[in-house]
């Protein structure tokens, strides 16, 4: 468990920043929201590098009570990848690693090990200096790891990354969390849905709401709903992978659901996103098109916006939105329980 | 060649530099950090002091000097109660004049380095588990590994070529103050070019070869950390 109730007050501001919360400790809790919002003051406080006033718990050891700090920053033993990787400019990356291995008692990585697995063994006598940014961010990585961390934290550790380099370390992230929990800020909805069964939202400096991230992106209280108005994030299994048709051919909740994708799937699971604004409702299903996916729903809730009505529909645990003009709305004549067809086009699904 | 007295004023001018440079490096890399980080109203005060023998005629400084280590004002009479003879004209007294005058030399560099260093690899060391001091000695002093030699060659460089005040609270006393740069103006006075020619060229290619390998080596290694 970690308990925190921190207020941030900054020197020449008024502002103050109180953030208030619980999380369990296990697998990938993300930190979700706008950029300036606090996400990354919240972690910083959690670190040590932040002065502020409060209480912080973890696993029932106080770190910090009212303005005294009772665990300094060099002993909470938390792994941390910054945005940018840091590596000591001055050391190779052999070197930066030691720095950390001297810091941990038995820690389970070692040097050699984690540079199989993250795929930089030809890089050891490297200087850091002339390194991609993607190097630069594994070794990051490794580094977090080979202080024998009890939690890791990383704030948008791969957002500087290219794809290849992040569709790479996304599952070695999710595995790393299986054994060292993980906080982890991010502004990428599908790094959110891979990765994290718990999320904390903050929004204009404070905890909006801590909870599954499906729950979350559903409830159009939150800040979060003009993310999810956009589209809802779908996991999809993956079944098969057709390389002529280039299509991944997958399942959701028991449903068939196509996706076109170039390369196949690197995981047995993949993220889609489907655009509320893409999706076509009816009463049958579509006959003689060329539309391929088309699911059985349910409408468990509708909201009128101005220029639209948006309605949620069910699938087995997962949710669509859809954009419906109040027309069809009308000549469909729906109502929360009513059975329809979802639509997608294949095309517009994004992977 | 060089004549005997040529030698003693190399071997104490040598020394005089060493033992100059050794306290400045002691004293100067606190001050240094301070200067880089301290928010204090009076860092502005203290940094100006600092900086004063930078354009200060040295035989302004000299002079106070001067006065200060003679018998009839404080430090002068308080040394002379546990030392039989006074701190104008003596060793010791050019060691104090050099470390306040080549202070600057060796605080600047290493408070810009101070400056430049970048807050974030502290941090990460601190997440890391190195405590204060930890990080002084196994982050902060490899990391800037180039500019504590720079300043320390400045520092070393800046007391061989000190002149003026050396003149006016040395004296001239062969083994005890007479460093080369006085013996040098003494072979001049006394119309000795040869000699003088000598030690010119001695001093000349020791600056130029000290300079070439801060400006040329050292200081590029120090930036290529710097702006990783």
């Amino acid at each position: 468990m970690l308990k925190f109730d921190v207020i941030k007050k900054f020197k020449h501001s008024r502002k103050e920043l109180h953030f208030q919360g619980e999380i369990k400790l296990s697998g990938v809790c993300a930190i979700f929201g706008d950029s300036g919002a606090g996400k990354t003051t919240l972690l910083r406080c959690l670190l040590g590098l932040e002065p502020c006033f409060g209480d912080i718990n973890i696993n029932q050891q106080a770190w910090l009570t009212g303005d005294k700090c009772l665990v300094p920053a060099e002993r909470r033993r938390i792994g941390v990848v910054f945005q940018e990787p840091r590596l000591f400019p001055h050391l190779n990356v052999q070197q930066n690693l030691q720095l950390a291995v001297n810091k941990s008692n038995q820690s389970v990585f070692t040097i050699n090990k984690l540079a199989k697995d993250l795929g930089f063994e030809s890089l050891l006598t490297q200087q850091t200096t002339q390194l991609s940014g993607g190097q630069k961010q594994r070794i990051a990585i490794a580094r977090a790891l080979l202080i024998n961390p009890q939690l890791l934290v990383m704030d948008e550790p791969l957002s500087s990354l290219d794809k290849s380099s992040k569709k790479k370390l996304l599952p070695f992230l999710k595995k790393i969390s299986e054994t060292i929990p993980i906080l982890y800020v991010t502004h990428s909805e599908h790094e959110l849905f891979y990765l994290s069964k718990q999320m904390i939202l903050i929004h204009e400096g404070a905890v909006e709401a801590i909870g599954q991230p499906h729950q979350l992106f559903l409830d159009s209280q939150l800040s979060l709903i003009k993310f999810a108005q956009q589209g809802l994030i779908l996991n999809v299994q993956v079944n098969r992978f057709d390389s002529q048709e280039a299509l991944i051919e997958g399942d959701v909740d028991g449903q068939p659901l196509y996706v076109s994708a170039e390369h196949p799937p690197l995981g047995d699971s993949i993220q889609v996103k489907i655009n509320s604004r893409d999706v076509i409702v009816a009463m049958k299903p579509i006959q003689e098109s060329s539309l391929l996916n088309c699911l059985l729903t349910e409408v468990v809730d509708y909201r009128e916006e101005p220029e639209a009505v948006v309605l949620t529909l069910k699938l087995q645990q997962q949710f669509i939105y859809a954009y419906i003009t109040l027309r069809s709305f009308n000549n469909l004549n729906l109502s929360i329980g009513s059975q329809v067809y979802a639509h997608v086009k294949t095309m517009s699904i994004i992977n | 060649m060089l004549s005997t007295g040529d030698y003693q004023a190399i071997g104490l001018t040598l020394k005089l530099a060493s033992l100059t440079t050794l306290i400045l490096m002691l004293v100067g890399p606190p001050l240094a950090w301070w200067l880089a980080r301290s928010q204090a109203k009076i860092r502005p005060l203290i940094e100006s002091l600092v900086a004063l023998p930078l354009i200060l005629p040295p035989t302004v400084l000299g002079f106070y000097l001067l006065i200060a280590f003679s018998p009839e004002y404080f430090l002068g009479e308080w040394w002379l109660t546990f030392n039989d003879s006074s701190l104008a004209f003596s060793f010791t007294g050019l060691v104090i004049a050099s470390v306040i005058y080549s202070l600057p030399f060796v605080v600047q560099p290493l408070q810009s380095a101070f400056i430049n260093l970048d807050k974030s690899y502290l941090e990460v060391a601190l997440t890391m588990g190195y405590g204060k001091y930890e990080r002084l000695y196994k982050i902060i002093f490899p990391m800037l590994l180039p500019s504590f030699i720079i300043a320390s060659a400045l520092g070393f460089a800046h007391t061989i070529g000190e002149f003026g005040v050396v003149l006016m609270i040395g004296g001239n006393i062969p083994g005890e103050t007479q460093v080369l740069s006085i013996l040098l103006f003494d072979h001049v006075e006394s119309l000795q070019y040869g000699a003088a020619h000598q030690l010119s060229f001695i001093l000349l290619t020791f600056s130029i070869s000290l300079l070439v390998i801060i400006y040329g080596f050292l200081q590029k290694r120090q930036q290529r950390v710097l702006n990783a």
